[in-house]
Protein backbone atom coordinates (compact mmCIF):
# COMPACT_ATOMS: atom_id res chain seq x y z
CA UNK A 1 0.00 0.00 0.00
CA UNK A 2 1.33 3.71 -1.25
CA UNK A 3 -0.39 6.37 0.36
CA UNK A 4 1.99 8.75 -2.60
CA UNK A 5 0.61 10.02 -5.66
CA UNK A 6 3.78 9.43 -7.55
CA UNK A 7 3.55 11.05 -10.85
CA UNK A 8 6.23 11.14 -13.82
CA UNK A 9 7.83 14.78 -13.63
CA UNK A 10 8.09 14.47 -17.85
CA UNK A 11 4.07 14.52 -17.42
CA UNK A 12 4.85 18.17 -17.13
CA UNK A 13 6.28 20.35 -20.07
CA UNK A 14 10.01 20.49 -19.36
CA UNK A 15 14.03 20.31 -20.77
CA UNK A 16 15.88 17.27 -20.38
CA UNK A 17 19.35 17.50 -19.19
CA UNK A 18 22.34 15.70 -17.30
CA UNK A 19 25.11 16.91 -15.17
CA UNK A 20 28.23 14.59 -16.24
CA UNK A 21 31.37 14.85 -14.40
CA UNK A 22 33.58 12.04 -13.64
CA UNK A 23 36.22 12.05 -10.76
CA UNK A 24 39.59 10.98 -10.11
CA UNK A 25 39.83 10.73 -5.92
CA UNK A 26 43.45 10.35 -4.39
CA UNK A 27 43.10 7.90 -1.62
CA UNK A 28 44.76 10.09 0.23
CA UNK A 29 48.05 9.71 3.28
CA UNK A 30 46.14 7.00 5.26
CA UNK A 31 44.10 5.49 2.63
CA UNK A 32 46.93 4.76 0.33
CA UNK A 33 48.37 2.69 3.37
CA UNK A 34 45.50 1.11 3.83
CA UNK A 35 44.42 -0.15 0.78
CA UNK A 36 47.95 -1.34 -0.02
CA UNK A 37 47.91 -3.38 2.64
CA UNK A 38 44.35 -5.09 2.06
CA UNK A 39 45.62 -5.62 -1.63
CA UNK A 40 49.13 -6.77 -0.95
CA UNK A 41 48.49 -9.06 2.03
CA UNK A 42 44.95 -9.02 2.88
CA UNK A 43 45.49 -6.88 6.08
CA UNK A 44 43.62 -4.48 8.08
CA UNK A 45 45.31 -1.43 8.90
CA UNK A 46 44.27 1.15 12.04
CA UNK A 47 46.16 3.85 13.09
CA UNK A 48 46.49 4.59 17.36
CA UNK A 49 45.86 7.77 18.99
CA UNK A 50 48.46 7.27 21.87
CA UNK A 51 46.60 10.58 23.53
CA UNK A 52 43.25 9.35 23.40
CA UNK A 53 43.95 5.31 23.27
CA UNK A 54 41.85 4.62 20.22
CA UNK A 55 42.84 2.91 17.01
CA UNK A 56 41.17 4.50 14.20
CA UNK A 57 39.68 1.77 12.07
CA UNK A 58 39.77 2.88 8.94
CA UNK A 59 43.05 4.59 9.64
CA UNK A 60 43.23 8.43 9.54
CA UNK A 61 46.24 10.92 9.46
CA UNK A 62 44.75 12.38 12.70
CA UNK A 63 42.81 12.21 15.74
CA UNK A 64 39.65 13.74 15.34
CA UNK A 65 39.20 14.38 19.45
CA UNK A 66 43.21 15.93 20.15
CA UNK A 67 43.76 16.96 16.98
CA UNK A 68 47.42 15.15 16.55
CA UNK A 69 48.70 13.47 14.11
CA UNK A 70 48.45 9.85 13.65
CA UNK A 71 51.35 7.88 12.35
CA UNK A 72 51.41 4.83 14.73
CA UNK A 73 50.12 1.80 12.48
CA UNK A 74 48.39 -1.32 13.65
CA UNK A 75 47.58 -4.79 12.05
CA UNK A 76 43.91 -5.33 13.39
CA UNK A 77 41.78 -7.97 13.46
CA UNK A 78 39.84 -9.14 10.47
CA UNK A 79 36.74 -9.91 12.93
CA UNK A 80 34.14 -7.60 14.38
CA UNK A 81 30.27 -7.81 15.91
CA UNK A 82 27.02 -6.81 13.89
CA UNK A 83 26.30 -3.69 15.46
CA UNK A 84 23.29 -3.23 13.28
CA UNK A 85 21.89 -4.38 10.43
CA UNK A 86 19.48 -4.40 7.67
CA UNK A 87 17.93 -6.61 4.54
CA UNK A 88 17.07 -4.43 1.47
CA UNK A 89 14.31 -5.74 -0.83
CA UNK A 90 14.36 -3.18 -3.00
CA UNK A 91 16.95 -1.19 -5.22
CA UNK A 92 17.97 2.70 -5.48
CA UNK A 93 15.03 3.44 -7.85
CA UNK A 94 12.62 0.89 -5.88
CA UNK A 95 12.75 -1.84 -7.70
CA UNK A 96 12.55 -5.15 -6.00
CA UNK A 97 15.98 -6.98 -5.85
CA UNK A 98 16.01 -10.16 -6.99
CA UNK A 99 18.11 -11.61 -3.85
CA UNK A 100 17.65 -9.46 -0.67
CA UNK A 101 20.98 -8.33 0.44
CA UNK A 102 22.20 -7.79 4.09
CA UNK A 103 24.02 -4.57 4.62
CA UNK A 104 25.92 -4.62 8.36
CA UNK A 105 27.62 -1.83 10.29
CA UNK A 106 30.56 -4.05 11.86
CA UNK A 107 32.74 -2.71 14.64
CA UNK A 108 35.96 -4.68 14.65
CA UNK A 109 37.12 -5.96 17.29
CA UNK A 110 39.38 -4.09 19.79
CA UNK A 111 39.02 -0.84 17.53
CA UNK A 112 37.38 2.12 17.44
CA UNK A 113 35.28 1.83 14.62
CA UNK A 114 34.95 -0.81 11.69
CA UNK A 115 32.67 -0.90 7.91
CA UNK A 116 29.77 -1.02 6.83
CA UNK A 117 29.66 -3.91 4.51
CA UNK A 118 27.62 -6.71 3.26
CA UNK A 119 27.49 -10.22 5.39
CA UNK A 120 27.49 -13.09 2.97
CA UNK A 121 27.31 -17.44 3.71
CA UNK A 122 24.01 -16.33 5.86
CA UNK A 123 20.87 -16.71 5.65
CA UNK A 124 19.03 -13.34 6.31
CA UNK A 125 16.67 -15.27 9.00
CA UNK A 126 20.38 -16.24 11.24
CA UNK A 127 21.73 -12.65 11.36
CA UNK A 128 21.50 -11.05 14.93
CA UNK A 129 22.75 -7.73 16.52
CA UNK A 130 25.86 -8.94 18.35
CA UNK A 131 27.21 -11.97 15.82
CA UNK A 132 30.65 -12.08 15.65
CA UNK A 133 31.48 -11.96 11.74
CA UNK A 134 34.48 -12.25 9.75
CA UNK A 135 36.03 -10.66 6.58
CA UNK A 136 36.34 -12.90 3.46
CA UNK A 137 38.41 -11.45 1.20
CA UNK A 138 39.43 -11.89 -2.61
CA UNK A 139 41.79 -13.74 -4.09
CA UNK A 140 45.36 -11.81 -4.02
CA UNK A 141 44.66 -11.62 -8.17
CA UNK A 142 41.35 -10.10 -8.02
CA UNK A 143 42.11 -7.40 -4.86
CA UNK A 144 42.84 -4.24 -6.62
CA UNK A 145 42.83 -1.57 -3.79
CA UNK A 146 38.86 -1.40 -3.12
CA UNK A 147 36.32 -1.65 -0.08
CA UNK A 148 35.45 -4.45 -2.47
CA UNK A 149 38.59 -6.25 -1.94
CA UNK A 150 36.43 -7.83 1.15
CA UNK A 151 33.75 -9.63 -0.74
CA UNK A 152 31.67 -9.45 2.43
CA UNK A 153 31.75 -10.32 6.43
CA UNK A 154 29.97 -14.09 7.33
CA UNK A 155 30.10 -15.65 10.38
CA UNK A 156 33.20 -16.42 12.49
CA UNK A 157 34.20 -19.91 12.61
CA UNK A 158 35.26 -20.48 15.94
CA UNK A 159 37.90 -23.05 15.47
CA UNK A 160 40.21 -21.32 13.18
CA UNK A 161 40.10 -18.17 15.32
CA UNK A 162 43.91 -18.30 16.27
CA UNK A 163 44.95 -19.05 12.77
CA UNK A 164 43.11 -16.55 10.81
CA UNK A 165 44.47 -13.32 13.42
CA UNK B 1 28.67 35.39 25.33
CA UNK B 2 25.07 35.80 23.81
CA UNK B 3 24.36 38.68 21.73
CA UNK B 4 22.20 41.60 23.39
CA UNK B 5 20.06 42.06 20.50
CA UNK B 6 16.86 40.45 20.46
CA UNK B 7 15.92 38.87 17.03
CA UNK B 8 11.76 38.41 16.23
CA UNK B 9 10.27 35.98 13.92
CA UNK B 10 7.42 38.43 12.22
CA UNK B 11 6.50 36.79 8.92
CA UNK B 12 6.12 32.92 7.55
CA UNK B 13 5.78 31.93 4.07
CA UNK B 14 4.80 28.38 2.69
CA UNK B 15 4.23 26.75 -0.68
CA UNK B 16 2.49 23.39 -1.34
CA UNK B 17 4.74 20.24 -0.72
CA UNK B 18 3.71 18.17 -3.79
CA UNK B 19 6.05 14.98 -5.77
CA UNK B 20 6.20 16.95 -9.03
CA UNK B 21 5.30 20.48 -8.87
CA UNK B 22 5.68 22.55 -12.23
CA UNK B 23 6.91 25.91 -10.85
CA UNK B 24 10.74 26.17 -11.11
CA UNK B 25 13.04 26.19 -7.94
CA UNK B 26 13.30 30.14 -7.87
CA UNK B 27 9.54 29.94 -8.43
CA UNK B 28 9.00 28.34 -5.64
CA UNK B 29 11.68 30.30 -3.13
CA UNK B 30 9.61 33.26 -4.85
CA UNK B 31 6.33 32.50 -3.37
CA UNK B 32 7.11 31.42 0.29
CA UNK B 33 8.97 34.57 0.02
CA UNK B 34 6.61 36.63 -1.17
CA UNK B 35 3.98 34.93 1.28
CA UNK B 36 6.42 35.62 4.26
CA UNK B 37 6.91 39.50 3.37
CA UNK B 38 2.97 40.05 2.92
CA UNK B 39 2.40 38.32 6.72
CA UNK B 40 4.78 40.69 7.96
CA UNK B 41 3.48 43.46 6.06
CA UNK B 42 6.85 44.01 4.54
CA UNK B 43 8.10 44.66 0.83
CA UNK B 44 11.23 43.74 -0.51
CA UNK B 45 12.24 47.10 -0.13
CA UNK B 46 12.32 46.78 3.94
CA UNK B 47 14.99 43.43 3.81
CA UNK B 48 18.55 44.21 4.84
CA UNK B 49 19.70 40.71 4.07
CA UNK B 50 18.79 37.23 2.88
CA UNK B 51 20.04 33.58 4.29
CA UNK B 52 18.96 30.82 1.90
CA UNK B 53 19.38 27.50 2.64
CA UNK B 54 18.82 24.44 -0.01
CA UNK B 55 20.15 20.84 0.18
CA UNK B 56 22.56 19.39 -2.24
CA UNK B 57 23.06 20.77 -5.53
CA UNK B 58 22.33 17.55 -6.65
CA UNK B 59 18.60 17.42 -6.23
CA UNK B 60 17.99 20.55 -8.39
CA UNK B 61 20.40 19.47 -10.67
CA UNK B 62 22.19 23.30 -10.86
CA UNK B 63 25.74 22.94 -9.32
CA UNK B 64 24.93 26.61 -8.12
CA UNK B 65 21.79 26.45 -6.59
CA UNK B 66 22.47 29.53 -4.22
CA UNK B 67 22.95 31.73 -7.42
CA UNK B 68 20.16 30.36 -9.14
CA UNK B 69 17.81 30.55 -6.31
CA UNK B 70 18.71 33.83 -5.37
CA UNK B 71 16.79 36.33 -7.16
CA UNK B 72 13.72 34.23 -5.80
CA UNK B 73 14.79 34.56 -2.69
CA UNK B 74 14.45 38.05 -2.93
CA UNK B 75 18.53 38.61 -2.84
CA UNK B 76 18.43 41.31 -6.05
CA UNK B 77 21.50 43.52 -5.22
CA UNK B 78 21.35 42.48 -1.43
CA UNK B 79 23.64 40.42 0.99
CA UNK B 80 23.17 37.47 0.46
CA UNK B 81 24.46 33.91 1.99
CA UNK B 82 23.38 30.46 1.00
CA UNK B 83 24.13 27.89 4.01
CA UNK B 84 23.84 24.31 3.61
CA UNK B 85 24.35 21.40 6.26
CA UNK B 86 22.36 18.65 4.33
CA UNK B 87 19.24 18.05 6.04
CA UNK B 88 19.52 20.46 8.69
CA UNK B 89 19.84 22.69 6.73
CA UNK B 90 16.00 23.92 7.37
CA UNK B 91 16.09 24.87 10.60
CA UNK B 92 20.14 25.85 10.52
CA UNK B 93 19.02 28.89 7.76
CA UNK B 94 17.10 30.66 10.58
CA UNK B 95 19.95 30.10 12.90
CA UNK B 96 22.06 31.90 10.72
CA UNK B 97 19.37 34.55 9.98
CA UNK B 98 19.57 35.40 13.20
CA UNK B 99 22.96 35.92 13.77
CA UNK B 100 22.96 38.24 10.89
CA UNK B 101 20.07 40.35 13.03
CA UNK B 102 21.66 39.32 16.65
CA UNK B 103 25.11 40.93 15.41
CA UNK B 104 24.05 43.85 14.88
CA UNK B 105 24.90 44.60 11.27
CA UNK B 106 21.40 43.84 9.91
CA UNK B 107 17.81 44.88 10.99
CA UNK B 108 15.58 42.65 8.79
CA UNK B 109 16.62 39.11 7.51
CA UNK B 110 14.72 37.14 4.86
CA UNK B 111 15.17 33.53 5.76
CA UNK B 112 14.25 31.17 2.43
CA UNK B 113 14.73 27.04 1.91
CA UNK B 114 13.82 25.57 -0.93
CA UNK B 115 14.19 22.12 -2.58
CA UNK B 116 12.63 20.76 -5.95
CA UNK B 117 14.04 17.39 -5.69
CA UNK B 118 11.68 15.83 -8.72
CA UNK B 119 14.28 17.50 -11.18
CA UNK B 120 17.05 14.68 -10.26
CA UNK B 121 15.56 11.91 -12.55
CA UNK B 122 14.65 8.98 -12.36
CA UNK B 123 14.38 9.69 -8.83
CA UNK B 124 16.39 11.74 -6.04
CA UNK B 125 17.50 8.41 -4.06
CA UNK B 126 20.83 8.82 -6.91
CA UNK B 127 21.52 11.99 -5.71
CA UNK B 128 22.06 10.73 -2.52
CA UNK B 129 23.85 7.99 -3.77
CA UNK B 130 27.14 10.68 -3.86
CA UNK B 131 27.05 12.06 -0.25
CA UNK B 132 29.24 8.91 0.98
CA UNK B 133 33.01 9.23 1.52
CA UNK B 134 34.22 8.10 -2.40
CA UNK B 135 36.35 5.70 -1.47
CA UNK B 136 35.67 3.52 1.69
CA UNK B 137 31.60 3.82 1.16
CA UNK B 138 30.91 4.40 -2.14
CA UNK B 139 31.65 1.18 -3.46
CA UNK B 140 29.71 -0.84 -1.16
CA UNK B 141 26.66 0.87 -2.63
CA UNK B 142 25.39 2.53 0.76
CA UNK B 143 21.78 4.29 -0.40
CA UNK B 144 19.98 6.63 2.31
CA UNK B 145 17.01 4.48 3.02
CA UNK B 146 19.46 1.40 3.68
CA UNK B 147 21.42 4.02 6.09
CA UNK B 148 18.83 4.61 7.68
CA UNK B 149 17.36 1.13 7.90
CA UNK B 150 20.56 -0.01 9.97
CA UNK B 151 20.31 2.85 12.16
CA UNK B 152 16.25 2.30 13.29
CA UNK B 153 17.43 -1.43 13.76
CA UNK B 154 19.87 -0.24 16.08
CA UNK B 155 17.75 2.29 17.74
CA UNK B 156 15.12 -0.94 18.20
CA UNK B 157 17.65 -3.37 19.34
CA UNK B 158 18.63 -1.37 22.28
CA UNK B 159 15.57 -0.10 23.97
CA UNK B 160 13.29 -3.36 22.61
CA UNK B 161 10.91 -1.01 20.70
CA UNK B 162 8.53 -2.94 18.68
CA UNK B 163 7.32 -1.83 15.31
CA UNK B 164 3.95 -1.30 16.29
CA UNK B 165 5.09 1.43 18.79
CA UNK B 166 6.89 2.68 16.28
CA UNK B 167 4.42 2.94 13.70
CA UNK B 168 1.98 4.80 15.92
CA UNK B 169 4.27 7.60 14.72
CA UNK B 170 3.22 7.95 11.38
CA UNK B 171 -0.30 7.34 11.85
CA UNK B 172 -0.79 10.70 14.13
CA UNK B 173 1.64 12.61 11.31
CA UNK B 174 0.09 12.00 8.91
CA UNK B 175 -3.27 12.19 10.62
CA UNK B 176 -2.53 15.72 11.18
CA UNK B 177 -1.53 16.79 8.21
CA UNK B 178 -5.07 16.32 7.41
CA UNK B 179 -5.42 19.59 8.62
CA UNK B 180 -2.62 21.27 6.51
CA UNK B 181 -3.48 23.19 3.49
CA UNK B 182 0.02 22.35 2.05
CA UNK B 183 0.78 18.46 3.01
CA UNK B 184 1.34 16.12 0.65
CA UNK B 185 0.86 12.90 1.93
CA UNK B 186 -2.56 13.82 4.84
CA UNK B 187 -4.13 10.11 5.31
CA UNK B 188 -6.22 8.52 8.11
CA UNK B 189 -4.11 5.51 8.34
CA UNK B 190 -3.83 2.70 10.90
CA UNK B 191 -0.69 1.12 12.95
CA UNK B 192 -1.76 -2.39 10.90
CA UNK B 193 -1.80 -0.08 7.78
CA UNK B 194 1.69 0.59 8.31
CA UNK B 195 3.08 -3.12 9.39
CA UNK B 196 0.93 -4.00 6.14
CA UNK B 197 2.80 -2.35 4.01
CA UNK B 198 6.12 -2.98 1.77
CA UNK B 199 9.02 -3.89 3.57
CA UNK B 200 11.63 -2.12 1.97
CA UNK B 201 14.64 -2.08 3.61
CA UNK B 202 14.24 -4.05 6.81
CA UNK B 203 12.84 -2.74 9.07
CA UNK B 204 11.77 0.11 7.03
CA UNK B 205 8.16 -0.47 5.81
CA UNK B 206 6.90 2.10 3.07
CA UNK B 207 4.89 4.09 5.51
CA UNK B 208 7.56 4.58 7.40
CA UNK B 209 8.81 6.78 5.04
CA UNK B 210 8.08 10.39 3.98
CA UNK B 211 8.31 11.30 0.55
CA UNK B 212 10.39 13.05 -1.76
CA UNK B 213 8.66 16.48 -2.47
CA UNK B 214 9.15 19.96 -4.14
CA UNK B 215 8.53 23.17 -2.09
CA UNK B 216 9.82 26.12 -0.14
CA UNK B 217 9.48 28.16 3.52
CA UNK B 218 10.33 31.39 4.20
CA UNK B 219 10.32 33.59 7.38
CA UNK B 220 10.99 37.13 7.92
CA UNK B 221 13.23 38.05 10.89
CA UNK B 222 13.60 41.55 12.69
CA UNK B 223 15.45 43.56 15.86
CA UNK B 224 13.52 44.20 18.91
CA UNK B 225 13.15 47.69 17.60
CA UNK B 226 11.80 46.95 14.51
CA UNK B 227 9.34 43.89 15.28
CA UNK B 228 7.85 46.18 17.93
CA UNK B 229 7.21 48.61 15.11
CA UNK B 230 5.36 46.44 13.00
CA UNK B 231 3.85 43.70 14.84
CA UNK B 232 1.78 42.97 18.14
CA UNK B 233 3.09 39.60 18.31
CA UNK B 234 6.32 39.27 17.88
CA UNK B 235 7.57 35.76 18.11
CA UNK B 236 11.09 35.85 19.66
CA UNK B 237 14.37 33.33 18.67
CA UNK B 238 15.47 32.71 22.35
CA UNK B 239 17.67 30.04 21.39
CA UNK B 240 19.76 28.86 18.62
CA UNK B 241 22.09 25.67 18.41
CA UNK B 242 24.13 23.26 15.94
CA UNK B 243 26.64 20.85 15.88
CA UNK B 244 28.28 17.83 14.49
CA UNK B 245 29.46 14.26 15.43
CA UNK B 246 31.95 12.30 13.97
CA UNK B 247 32.11 12.35 10.16
CA UNK B 248 32.76 8.45 10.99
CA UNK B 249 29.49 6.95 11.45
CA UNK B 250 31.24 3.79 12.19
CA UNK B 251 32.84 5.95 14.89
CA UNK B 252 29.28 6.47 16.53
CA UNK B 253 26.61 3.98 18.68
CA UNK B 254 23.57 4.70 16.42
CA UNK B 255 20.85 3.97 18.96
CA UNK B 256 21.29 8.05 20.26
CA UNK B 257 21.38 11.05 18.26
CA UNK B 258 23.94 12.77 20.33
CA UNK B 259 24.32 15.49 17.65
CA UNK B 260 20.78 16.51 18.68
CA UNK B 261 21.89 16.57 22.47
CA UNK B 262 24.84 19.38 21.38
CA UNK B 263 22.71 21.19 19.79
CA UNK B 264 19.84 21.65 22.21
CA UNK B 265 21.88 22.09 24.86
CA UNK B 266 23.50 24.96 23.35
CA UNK B 267 19.87 26.04 22.18
CA UNK B 268 18.69 25.62 25.82
CA UNK B 269 21.42 27.03 27.80
CA UNK B 270 20.84 30.29 25.42
CA UNK B 271 17.16 30.56 26.02
CA UNK B 272 17.61 29.29 30.27
CA UNK B 273 15.84 26.17 29.41
CA UNK B 274 16.59 24.03 32.40
CA UNK B 275 13.77 21.51 32.37
CA UNK B 276 13.21 20.86 28.84
CA UNK B 277 9.58 18.83 29.22
CA UNK B 278 8.19 21.01 31.48
CA UNK B 279 8.92 24.54 30.03
CA UNK B 280 8.72 23.21 25.93
CA UNK B 281 4.86 23.46 25.12
CA UNK B 282 5.07 21.98 21.81
CA UNK B 283 8.12 20.63 19.41
CA UNK B 284 8.74 19.55 15.84
CA UNK B 285 11.55 17.20 15.83
CA UNK B 286 13.06 15.78 12.13
CA UNK B 287 10.76 13.00 11.08
CA UNK B 288 11.59 11.94 7.95
CA UNK B 289 11.22 8.63 9.17
CA UNK B 290 8.65 7.34 12.16
CA UNK B 291 11.33 6.33 14.24
CA UNK B 292 13.17 9.12 13.54
CA UNK B 293 10.82 11.67 15.78
CA UNK B 294 11.36 9.40 18.70
CA UNK B 295 15.08 9.36 18.54
CA UNK B 296 14.85 12.72 18.32
CA UNK B 297 12.38 13.86 20.90
CA UNK B 298 15.23 11.77 23.37
CA UNK B 299 17.96 13.75 21.71
CA UNK B 300 16.18 17.04 22.01
CA UNK B 301 16.09 15.44 25.87
CA UNK B 302 12.34 16.29 26.02
CA UNK B 303 11.94 12.56 27.65
CA UNK B 304 14.99 10.20 28.97
CA UNK B 305 16.57 7.84 26.49
CA UNK B 306 14.01 4.98 24.84
CA UNK B 307 11.09 6.68 26.34
CA UNK B 308 9.53 8.22 23.67
CA UNK B 309 7.61 5.36 22.47
CA UNK B 310 6.03 5.24 25.40
CA UNK B 311 4.79 8.19 25.64
CA UNK B 312 3.86 7.93 22.15
CA UNK B 313 1.66 4.97 23.44
CA UNK B 314 0.16 7.18 26.23
CA UNK B 315 -1.00 9.77 23.73
CA UNK B 316 1.49 12.49 25.15
CA UNK B 317 2.19 13.31 22.16
CA UNK B 318 -0.98 14.03 20.41
CA UNK B 319 -1.62 17.45 19.64
CA UNK B 320 -3.93 17.60 22.79
CA UNK B 321 -1.45 16.01 24.67
CA UNK B 322 1.00 16.90 27.44
CA UNK B 323 3.29 16.93 24.86
CA UNK B 324 2.75 17.87 21.47
CA UNK B 325 4.94 16.42 18.61
CA UNK B 326 5.01 17.86 15.19
CA UNK B 327 1.19 19.15 15.13
CA UNK B 328 1.84 20.08 11.31
CA UNK B 329 2.23 17.07 10.50
CA UNK B 330 5.63 16.27 10.25
CA UNK B 331 7.69 15.45 6.98
CA UNK B 332 5.73 11.98 7.38
CA UNK B 333 2.50 14.08 6.71
CA UNK B 334 3.50 17.62 4.79
CA UNK B 335 6.20 16.25 2.86
CA UNK B 336 9.94 16.25 2.67
CA UNK B 337 11.31 18.91 0.22
CA UNK B 338 14.58 18.82 2.34
CA UNK B 339 15.69 22.21 3.58
CA UNK B 340 12.13 23.24 3.14
CA UNK B 341 10.68 21.02 5.29
CA UNK B 342 13.28 21.56 7.91
CA UNK B 343 11.71 25.45 7.88
CA UNK B 344 8.20 24.57 7.86
CA UNK B 345 8.85 22.89 11.06
CA UNK B 346 10.20 26.68 11.93
CA UNK B 347 6.89 28.26 10.28
CA UNK B 348 4.63 25.75 12.24
CA UNK B 349 6.36 26.58 16.05
CA UNK B 350 6.14 30.44 14.89
CA UNK B 351 1.72 30.00 14.02
CA UNK B 352 1.01 28.03 17.18
CA UNK B 353 2.96 30.26 18.96
CA UNK B 354 1.29 33.27 17.12
CA UNK B 355 -2.33 31.40 17.85
CA UNK B 356 -2.28 31.12 14.05
CA UNK B 357 -2.08 27.29 13.36
CA UNK B 358 -6.19 27.11 12.52
CA UNK B 359 -7.26 23.85 12.62
CA UNK B 360 -4.25 22.35 13.68
CA UNK B 361 -4.20 24.62 16.63
CA UNK B 362 -2.47 23.40 19.94
CA UNK B 363 -4.81 24.07 23.06
CA UNK B 364 -3.66 25.62 26.10
CA UNK B 365 -1.98 28.78 25.17
CA UNK B 366 1.37 27.64 23.95
CA UNK B 367 4.47 30.19 24.99
CA UNK B 368 7.61 28.39 24.21
CA UNK B 369 8.41 25.97 21.25
CA UNK B 370 11.38 24.06 19.45
CA UNK B 371 12.16 22.61 16.13
CA UNK B 372 14.72 21.05 15.24
CA UNK B 373 16.32 19.34 11.87
CA UNK B 374 19.21 16.72 11.93
CA UNK B 375 21.54 16.26 8.76
CA UNK B 376 24.43 15.31 6.99
CA UNK B 377 25.70 11.86 7.37
CA UNK B 378 23.31 11.34 10.21
CA UNK B 379 25.57 13.37 12.56
CA UNK B 380 24.68 16.82 12.08
CA UNK B 381 21.98 19.07 14.50
CA UNK B 382 20.40 22.18 14.39
CA UNK B 383 17.66 23.31 16.91
CA UNK B 384 15.78 26.63 17.46
CA UNK B 385 13.53 27.51 20.37
CA UNK B 386 10.90 30.25 20.33
CA UNK B 387 8.53 31.92 22.78
CA UNK B 388 5.84 34.43 22.24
Amino acid sequence: MSLEKIGDPRDLTHWMGHMETDYSYTYGIAGEKFFKELKENAKIMGTRCKNCNLIYVPPRLFCERCFEKLDTWETVSKRGSVHTYTIANIDIDGSKLKKPIIWAMIKIDNVHGGFVHKLGEVDSKDVEIGMHVEAVFKSRKEREGSMLDIKYFRPAKQKLEKALR
Amino acid sequence: MFAKRRVAVVGAGLTLFRRNLKETGRELAFEASKMALDSAGLTRKDIDCVTLGTAPDAFDGIHMKGENLSDGAGAYRKPYTRVFVGGGTGVFAPNAGWWHVASGLFDTCLVVAEEKMSSCFPHPQYAFTTIFDPIMSRPIGMNLVWIFAIEMHRYMHVHGIKKEQIALVSVKNKGNAMDHPCAQLPAKITVEDVLNSETLVHPVQRLDISPTSDGAAALVLASEKVAKEITDDPVWIDGVGWGIDSTYWTNRDLYYPKYVECAARMAYKMAGIKNPPKEIDVAEPYDPFDYKELHHMEGLLLCKKGEAPKLTEEGVTQRDGDLPINPSGGLLGVGNPIAAAGLMKVCEIFWQLRGEAGKRQVPGDPRTGVAQAWGDLMQYGSVIVLRS
